[in-house]
């Protein structure tokens, strides 16, 4: 791992010259929100580089929220996506272990991973829900990305972490290797300034583990409590980094369409003699906090939840997680 | 990360197979006979994903035996959309089957024991394929017991099935019903009442469960209440196994999915989970 520099206009003439082979996403932010667009020379200036989580959670960018699944799949055009958060690039750890698995390979995530370079951003700053460092996720990235990107200045350091980001670095001009530590002191300084802000915002929140512990014990009266606004919209796992589960629908000639699907919406598990073990909402609601606490972490080694309170920003019942886990401890 | 291990082939893609007869086996099940274009090798208690095309798929435990890899035999309940249709097929119709997927039955751990199957309605189609292989391997084995419940007579599904294991040595089958008719004579009464008569040396034994949920869960504490260890009984479980590769979370049962981890447990690998009879 090592750092290199080179001025933002350099870099943005660089992408500009890498959309010949090369499809870029960056972070834009308008007076709505954050997401990943297209990117555009002319529309550099709105790039929000450092800045806390796109709307769209990076899964997006591997699984389609549908896409036929027995057509030729090739990964498309080599992409390179700029500016995910760290707690979405752990989220991936989860989906590499389920959509990588040896004895199932899926072969179109397989390919649109290959086919990426990713550039994550480190936080500079956080949202209101942001809690990725009370699970351990740090808010800059260090694996996991091929590149980490920090914005200063004139200048965009970048943090060269895999041999995919190291061919890229080669296919930017005029960039300059950083042999002057000083000159990353503000990079340390940044990341301790947003730990100290996430550790005095999630101050009391309960690790992952003890989450998992808690979720766990907990008895029905939290879950009907909480799930009394809840009115199974699915939005919390549409927009979660880690929530993968989808549905496989039949078409003509033996044709499969994937969409993605979520344990929230009524008849997620019921099977055709009409037993469903998750009839009941509260049930329904229960079961994604055990999923994430406590069922993922005893059969994988990824998080299942990296702390990016999407869920918390999207409901529309204004259910807070957090608020329910610092209840039951 | 590791992008290059891993299959090649696309998971997501059914073989097809030709529909070569359809058994009518009671009133609301029947036994479709699968020639599929390519050999299927599968190991007893492992399932499939069986599609009508353009309709849905739905997972089903062959019935037939797993040392046949040229036609396979799928005994399916006339219980929802996609069983309804299939209900309708001819012969001659093209089907689409993935798989085979999960864990079956652990048969090389059943040698030098004696074997006590408990069975109820169209769970009898994978223990079927079980008989299969346990007939294969019966030299290795002590004794097989089968102990079987459907609701009515007219409901018990492969009926020359039980006499000719009854010819079988070290074999013997018992059948029950819960309704009873004019021509039945025999035992009235749930499966799981079947065990009071059986004579097994419970320390040299497994039990296999294989029905409605049920009986699932009465015949485990039946057998739990016969001095049958957590780790001696096999449960073959049910859930939306949907996509069948451990990912669409449809079949999750609590840490596991079925699909992959199962359908085939112990019940000392499931006991912790007070949702395993949902």
């Amino acid at each position: 791992m090592y750092y290199i520099s080179i001025k933002k206009e350099d870099w943005h003439r660089s992408l500009e010259k890498l959309l010949a082979s090369h499809d870029i996403f960056v972070p834009v932010k308008d007076e709505y929100s954050l997401d990943y667009e297209p990117f555009r020379l002319n529309q550099a200036e709105n790039i929000a580089y450092n800045t806390p989580k796109p709307s769209t959670p990076l899964k997006n960018f591997f699984l389609p929220v549908r896409e036929n699944v027995t057509s030729a799949g090739n990964g498309g055009r080599p992409r390179i996506i700029i500016g995910a958060p760290n707690c979405d690039v752990e989220a991936l750890g989860l989906l590499d272990e389920i959509y990588l698995d040896e004895a199932f390979t899926d072969p179109f995530y397989r390919n649109r991973r290959k086919s990426t370079i990713l550039v994550s951003s480190d936080c500079f700053s956080v949202n209101d829900h942001c809690h990725c460092t009370s699970y351990g996720v740090k808010p800059y990235t260090m694996e996991g990305a091929d590149i980490a990107l920090l914005s200063e200045g004139d200048y965009i350091f970048l943090r060269v972490i895999s041999d995919k980001g190291e061919e890229l670095v080669r296919q930017l001009s005029s960039v300059a290797g950083v042999n002057d530590p000083e000159r990353l002191l503000f990079a340390d300084q940044r990341h301790r300034e947003t730990e100290a802000l996430l550790a005095e915002r999630n101050k009391g929140l309960p690790g992952y583990k003890e989450t998992g512990e808690i979720v766990q014990k907990a008895g029905d009266q939290i879950w009907v409590k909480y799930a009394s606004k809840c009115v199974s919209c699915g939005a919390c796992t549409t927009i979660c980094p880690t929530c993968s589960c989808f549905l496989l629908i039949d078409k003509p000639d033996f044709e499969k369409v994937k969409q993605m699907d979520a344990c929230q919406y009524p008849g997620f598990e019921r099977v055709a003699g009409g037993a469903d073990a998750l009839f009941e909402l509260p049930h329904r609601f229960r079961n994604r906090y055990m999923c994430k606490y406590v069922w993922r972490p005893q059969k994988f080694n990824s998080l299942a939840c990296t702390g990016c309170g999407r869920c918390i920003e999207a409901c529309i019942g204004k259910i807070n997680k957090n608020e329910l886990f610092m209840e039951l401890t | 990360m590791i992008l290059m291990a891993g299959n090649t082939y696309n998971i997501y893609k059914p073989l097809r197979a030709t529909l070569e007869e359809v058994i009518e086996e009671s009133p609301l099940i029947k036994t479709f006979v699968l020639i599929p274009d390519e050999e299927f090798v599968f190991k007893t208690g492992q399932f499939i994903e069986l599609a009508v095309d353009g309709v849905g798929e739905a997972p089903f435990t062959p019935s037939s035996s797993p040392l046949v890899t040229d036609r396979l035999e799928v005994t399916v309940m006339k219980t929802g959309y996609v069983t309804g249709i299939m209900h309708e097929l001819k012969p001659g119709a093209v089907m689409g089957i993935r798989g085979p997927y999960g864990r079956g039955y652990p048969v090389s751990e059943f040698k030098g024991k004696e074997v006590l199957i408990l069975g109820g309605g169209c769970g009898l189609a994978p223990i079927r394929s079980l008989l299969f292989a346990l007939e294969h391997m019966k030299d290795d084995l002590e004794k097989v017991i089968l102990c079987y419940g459907s609701k009515t007579p007219a409901d018990c599904i492969y009926k020359p099935l039980f006499s000719r294991l009854n010819s079988i040595d070290k074999f013997e089958a018992h059948r029950t019903v819960d309704i009873t008719d004019d021509d039945w004579d025999g035992p009235v009464g749930v499966a799981t009442k079947l065990l009071d008569d059986v004579k097994v040396k419970i320390d040299n034994s497994v039990a296999v469960v294989c029905g409605p949920p049920i009986m699932m869960k009465y015949g485990t504490f039946k057998l739990l209440e016969m001095g049958y260890r957590d780790e001696q009984i096999y449960l073959s479980m049910e859930k939306n196994m949907s996509c069948g590769l451990g990912k669409c979370g449809h079949c999750m049962m609590g840490e596991f999915f079925v699909c992959k981890d199962g359908p085939v447990f112990t019940y000392n690998e499931i006991k912790h989970n007070p949702e395993i009879w949902k």
